[in-house]
């Protein structure tokens, strides 16, 4: 790049752009989230409904204590319900980032020097900071209202919640970016419920319905989730137990993400030959 | 009526291509841009564009709806990409010159963040200025939004901004970075009268720190109350170019009318008037006869009115100025009707009429 004779009075030298890309901007992910709290709509999907789901299904005196694997039943449901809170969480903020930067605050954003990187990396930060409030909520709740299990268990399960959920994120900015609609990324809630139910998150599947449902995409996540709980056996009274290997679990999960990324790569490639 | 780009005689003082090039704050050579319209068929949006805009030039971007104007913004901006011929800006490819913070835009369409208020707005975007860290980013956010006049705005959610406002936090936004070149793509389009008087007063202040202005507007007040050079564009093309007033009355003209003893009159003497006007040098934009009234638009009205009033019977001699929509209304038109005025090749008079024009 040659030098250039500075154009009559800019006042300021321009700043120079540092060479390094920082994959994370603090500013706007505090900004990012900022939003996200004053929507009440976050705080009655994204937080409110897992809590009260885990209340509903995981605190039945009747089956809660039931013992399942390093802890009870009712710590089996507060996983599903943490997770499926989680998913919800990253596949909104994913859908939202899409729609942001095919609309009209996609334009601003193009008019400033902020790297890709930094958008995908503070976004996706933004989703997991998001996530973690509904999973936190459920875990304290599980906690107050009688989940129990060994240190492993607790632990194990919150780590893979927490960053297994963010691998939604990439659905929600394929959902986003396919459609380009609000009302797609609106009825991401619907997917996720659909997807839950295939993931063995809401009630105990059996027979030709679960072999499907074992290579639906939350299938994979939630059975990692529970891994630390139950080593993979899955019994709710409803059918006879069952059993999913880790390799299988992590091969659902695997695939699931590298089709997720694709996908989305593709049609962030197609938003940008349109410009 | 097309009138070719004269950048050499321009009052704007560009030296000639080769010399002006290298330190220009905007160059497109032969601008193209298509898109493909739901139906699958290519719209041509901007059809070989030139356009060299120096440092510290102030530049009206003057056209109709579907001009072409955002089009050719979008791509100074680094937004959209040609389809054909060059960009470049402040010597950069577009977008590096973008990314380099040394452009800053008012957008016609960009969406705000309704559930910030105006004051973190600004702080978004400064954050996404890798040159305005840590805390230079709030302190030029605090900066822009009272060069903007918005300051008292800062706490106000963007939601509960009118339409006006919130374009001024879209100046604001633009101001960050202290850009050498501001681009506004209609940036008045959403205000009121006293709105737009405090934001031009704003842009006052800009261009006399020397800051390069290019802007879009389709009131010719505006382009004559702040531009010191006119760029009138129509279907993707440049159709005038030069000091404000000069395009003014170059293309818009002025309109000489007189009145004949009945509509035949007027018909024999426009034909009669037709080579008169040619030989004196008038150049005519646009003829029309109404009722025993003969209407002419042209260039120079003082010598057309002369003219005129020389014809036997003429009466009630009125001259006025060219209006813009007139102007529009031609520049717009649909092509069959209009293809000698606009398509230069398409016949030797009308190529003569335009290089009159564009003397
Ligand atoms: N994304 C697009 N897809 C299809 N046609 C477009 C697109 N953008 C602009 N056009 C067309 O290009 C022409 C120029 O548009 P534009 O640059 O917006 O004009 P202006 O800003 O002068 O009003 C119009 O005919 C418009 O319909
Ligand atoms: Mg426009």
């Amino acid at each position: 790049m040659t030098a250039l004779p500075a154009p009559a009075a800019t006042a300021v030298p321009a700043p120079a752009p540092t060479g390094r890309v920082a994959p994370l901007s603090p500013t706007l992910l505090r900004l990012e989230l900022l939003r996200l709290l004053r929507d009440p709509v976050t705080w009655i999907f994204s937080v409110g409904l897992p809590g009260f789901l885990y209340v509903m299904l995981g605190t039945s005196t009747e089956y809660a204590d039931v013992s399942a694997g390093h802890g009870n039943l009712a710590m089996f449901v507060m996983i599903a319900m943490a997770a499926y809170g989680a998913v919800t969480a990253t596949v909104g903020v994913g859908g939202r980032a899409a729609l942001e930067r095919t609309q009209g605050w996609g334009r601003q954003l193009g008019l400033t020097p902020l790297a890709d990187l930094t958008w995908v990396g503070t976004k996706a930060a933004t989703g997991v900071v998001l996530a973690s409030l509904p999973v936190l909520l459920v875990y304290g709740l599980g906690l107050a209202l009688g989940a129990e299990g060994t240190m492993g268990a607790w632990l194990g399960s919150l780590a893979v919640v927490l960053v297994g959920a963010s691998l939604f994120s990439l659905l929600g900015l394929a959902i986003g970016l396919g459609f380009g609609t609000d009302q797609a990324v609106a009825a991401t809630g619907g997917v996720v419920v659909v997807l839950g139910f295939l993931g063995n998150v809401f009630y105990p599947l059996s027979g030709v319905l679960l072999d499907i449902a074992r290579f639906s995409p939350m299938y994979g996540y939630v059975g990692l989730a529970r891994y630390p709980l139950t080593d993979g056996w899955t019994s709710m009274g409803a059918g006879p137990a069952f059993h999913d290997s880790l390799g299988l679990l992590i091969a659902n999960v695997s695939v699931w993400t590298v089709l997720f990324g694709l996908v989305a790569l593709l049609l962030v490639r197609r938003a940008r030959s349109r410009q | 009526m097309t009138i070719h780009a004269t950048r050499t005689t321009g009052a704007t003082g560009a030296t000639g291509a080769t010399g002006a090039v290298r330190d220009a704050a905007v160059d497109l050579r032969g601008l193209r841009r298509t898109f493909r319209s739901a139906h699958g068929e290519e719209v041509v949006a901007v059809d070989g564009l030139d356009l060299l805009v120096r440092p510290g030039e102030v530049v009206a971007l003057l056209g109709p709806n579907g001009a072409g104007k955002t089009t050719t913004l979008d791509v100074v901006l680094g937004l959209s990409r040609p389809s054909g011929g060059t960009a470049r800006v402040l010597g950069l490819d577009p977008r590096e010159a973008v990314r380099a913070g040394r452009v800053g835009a008012v957008l016609q369409t960009g969406g705000l963040l309704p559930t910030l208020t105006v004051g973190e707005t600004l702080r978004y975007l400064a954050a996404c200025h890798p040159g305005l860290a840590g805390r230079r980013g709030p302190e030029a956010a605090d900066d822009a939004l009272h060069r903007a006049g918005i300051a008292h705005l800062a706490g106000r959610r963007v939601s509960r901004c009118s339409g006006g406002e919130q374009q001024r936090v879209r100046f604001a936004a633009a101001l960050l970075a202290d850009p050498a070149l501001l681009v506004l793509d209609e940036p008045t389009a959403a205000m009121d009268v006293a709105a737009r008087r405090a934001f031009w007063d704003a842009m006052h202040a800009e261009a006399a720190a020397g800051r390069t202005i290019v802007f879009a507007t389709h009131y010719l007040e505006e382009a004559e109350a702040f531009a010191h050079r006119t760029v009138l564009m129509a279907r993707g093309r440049v159709v005038a170019d030069g000091p404000t007033q000069e395009v003014r009355s170059r293309a818009l003209g002025r309109t000489v009318s007189i009145a004949l003893a009945d509509p035949a009159a007027a018909r024999t003497a426009l034909a009669d008037l037709r080579p008169r006007l040619a030989r004196a040098g008038v150049a005519v934009l646009d003829t029309a006869t109404d009722g025993p009234r003969l209407v002419l638009r042209v260039d120079d009205a003082d010598t057309a009115a002369r003219l005129v009033l020389d014809v036997e019977g003429a009466h009630d001699l009125e001259v006025a100025p060219g209006s813009l929509e007139d102007a529009f209304l031609l520049l717009t038109a649909d092509a069959t009707t209009t293809t000698a005025r606009t398509t230069p090749t398409a016949n030797p008079t009308a190529t003569h009429t335009a290089t009159e024009v564009a003397r």
